[in-house]
């Protein structure tokens, strides 16, 4: 390692650690690298707009902001718990299995898995402890497990910045996921299948089935909203990123005309709060290409990857030894973080490994979301904890469970890559 | 000045939220003329009053916005608490070293920053001179949005420099 890479390093992770925004740590740093290597301190503004004035696929972050916060707006989060609770609150564990599935559809309108535990979330919280019919950190804890599958499922931001690093199609990505973001549904309500029984959990009044078609129509121009963004890139009638403008269009038009709920005042927000989170996130992204220059101008990637292929590594041990990697990382780091900062470090071993890219990103994006809910360090924890003020240690206690299951799934994707492969290849991915 | 400091705010951030709102307009408008303009239909019934070549500025505006709306957002709108950061370390150590975290670290923002500044204008004077591809300006105009970043942060951050030292850490950043 070169002295001024040694410095970057230090100074990095030492403002970091000092409670310095990241963004503003990594610019710093990286003008110190700059100064120190005689590149030029002038470079970084230089790569920072260059790279964020020149990648086309990152406009579909700021969208899909837009399109969440209209969906969160308004009265649909209530209108999906009347339908997923007509739809599986009467089997064993009712709210626990409501609680998965509310994420599941929600998650095909947020992308964000904090926006998901911080808002359906809060509200299946309430519902489940009300008569202290779940124990609260079990709530908490199923919530948090269940917010994790909404990058997973299309539109997902993760995905795009996965895209943004590693030049795949951000298309087949979200296909890729959904297989996946389904499997983690699953997992998770059998977990809840088996503690519930262990513990005697409630079930929902089963709802009359005369009243599933009103139920599913209050819902319904909700649910349509995953599918039209995905039809619209399957069927070639917009890049990914113009579908995330259409969903954010559909939001809009179900939420001012149809459930007539969209006041200027409220719209006014959605595109103010839209711009601060997309600002907040674009910095990062920002510093994040920075600092991949600098790691490739030392030609780390290719290090690693000559490494990794001297050692004669087999690409199914290489992908469990960067998932532990990623899973230790995500106890410290944030998962944006992690995807442009440390993901593109292990994109060239790939290549030469001949691990596809597609598959490889979903894994790693996997990987990612459930390092938000491992302890002690997982945003989801935190975020759950400051809107529900339920104590983090009766979360941490119950959360082991849905990991282990949510860890199994994941072992299921890297085992069979073609779970993850299967529904981009039979909408023409060659890979 | 609190009415002044607020007005401020207001006008800054409906400045941001405009031009979200642009950009999410701009996209629907180059979806509806990929589609509209250009059809039999459209051009039966209007000739050839719009043409869709009229309209091939609007990728480059999004991506215009979009960074303006990442430095502007930056420099007025976005709070200290909405930044990702790395804080286990920070809310480990006492209040009196906390302080001192936040001190140091708004000076080295403030001195990276605008030392920054006049290599950066080096670096991007020659962009006086080159046009954008399809927007009717050159591109420093549209760059020049990252000085009013370097200019904006610091004096953000002297000022919380000055907060820190005299009353001891904002209340945003306690958790």
């Amino acid at each position: 390692m070169s002295f001024e890479l040694g410095m970057m390093l230090l100074a990095l992770f030492g403002l970091a650690g000092m409670g310095l925004p990241i963004a503003y740590a990594i610019l710093c740093a990286a003008l110190l690298y700059l100064e120190l290597s005689g590149r030029g301190v002038g470079l970084a503004g230089k790569l920072l707009m260059d790279g964020l004035y020149q990648s086309f696929v990152l406009l579909a972050v700021p969208l899909f902001i837009v399109a969440a916060n209209i969906m969160n707006a308004g009265s649909i989060a209530d209108r999906l718990l009347k339908f997923c609770i007509a739809l599986v609150g009467r089997f064993k564990g009712g709210m626990g299995h409501v609680n998965v599935v509310a994420s599941l559809i929600f998650s095909g309108m947020s992308g964000s898995a904090v926006a998901d535990a911080a808002g359906i979330g809060k509200i299946i919280i309430e519902m489940m402890t009300k008569d202290g019919r779940f124990g609260r950190g079990y709530a908490a804890a199923i919530t948090a497990a269940s917010a994790t599958i909404g990058p997973i499922i299309p539109p997902s931001i993760p995905m795009v910045l996965y895209a943004l690093v590693s030049n795949t199609s951000i298309g087949y990505l979200f296909f890729a996921g959904i297989v996946p973001g389904l499997l983690m549904g699953v997992v998770l309500m059998a977990m809840n299948v088996y503690i519930s029984h262990k513990r005697g959990y409630a079930t929902e009044a089963p709802v009359p089935l005369r009243d599933m078609p009103r139920t599913t129509a209050r819902a319904f121009p909700a649910l349509m909203m995953p599918v039209i963004l995905l039809s619209g890139i399957y069927l070639g009638y917009t890049t990914p990123t113009e579908a995330a403008a259409v969903a954010a269009l559909y939001a809009l038009v179900v939420a001012a005309f149809i459930y007539r709920e969209l006041t200027w005042r409220s719209l006014y927000a959605v595109f103010a709060d839209a711009a601060r989170s997309s600002a907040s996130v674009g910095i990062v992204i920002g510093g994040a290409l920075i600092l991949n220059y600098i790691v490739s101008d030392q030609k780390i990637p290719e290090m690693v990857a000559r490494a990794m292929v001297g050692l004669d590594v087999s690409p199914l041990v290489f992908l469990l030894m960067v998932n532990l990697i990623i899973l230790a990382l995500g106890c410290l780091l944030d998962a944006s973080t992690i995807i442009l900062v440390i993901i593109p470090l292990f994109i060239p071993t790939c290549r030469e490994l001949g691990i596809d890219l597609v598959h490889f990103g979903v894994v790693a994006v996997v990987n990612c979301m459930i390092g938000l809910i491992t302890p002690p360090y997982g945003i989801l924890l935190f975020v759950i904890n400051a809107v529900t003020g339920i104590p983090l240690a009766e979360i941490i206690k119950e959360i082991w469970a849905f990991l282990v299951a949510l860890v199994l799934a994941l072992l299921a994707m890297i085992l069979f890559p073609d779970m993850v492969l299967f529904l981009p290849r039979l909408l023409g991915y060659q890979g | 000045m609190k009415t002044i400091s607020n007005l401020f705010s207001r006008v800054t951030e409906s400045v941001a939220a405009l031009m979200m709102a642009a950009m999410f307009a701009t996209f629907i408008i180059q979806i509806i003329v990929r589609y509209v303009v250009g059809a039999e239909w459209f051009t039966a019934l209007l000739g050839h009053s719009l043409d869709p070549s009229y309209f091939g500025w609007t990728l480059e505006f999004c991506l215009a916005l979009w960074v303006w709306i990442v430095f502007w957002g930056n420099s007025f709108v976005v709070r200290e608490s909405d930044h990702v950061r790395f804080d286990i370390l920070f809310f480990l150590v006492s209040p009196k070293v906390q302080r001192i975290f936040a001190f140091v670290g708004a000076l080295v923002v403030i001195g990276a920053m605008l030392y920054s500044i006049e290599p950066t204008y080096a670096k991007m004077k020659i962009l006086r001179l080159k046009s954008s591809a399809t927007l009717p300006v050159k591109m420093l105009p549209i760059y020049s949005i990252y000085f009013l970043f370097l200019v904006v942060v610091p004096i953000r951050y002297a000022w919380r420099a000055y907060v820190v030292a005299r009353k001891g850490l904002p209340e945003e950043t306690i958790q």
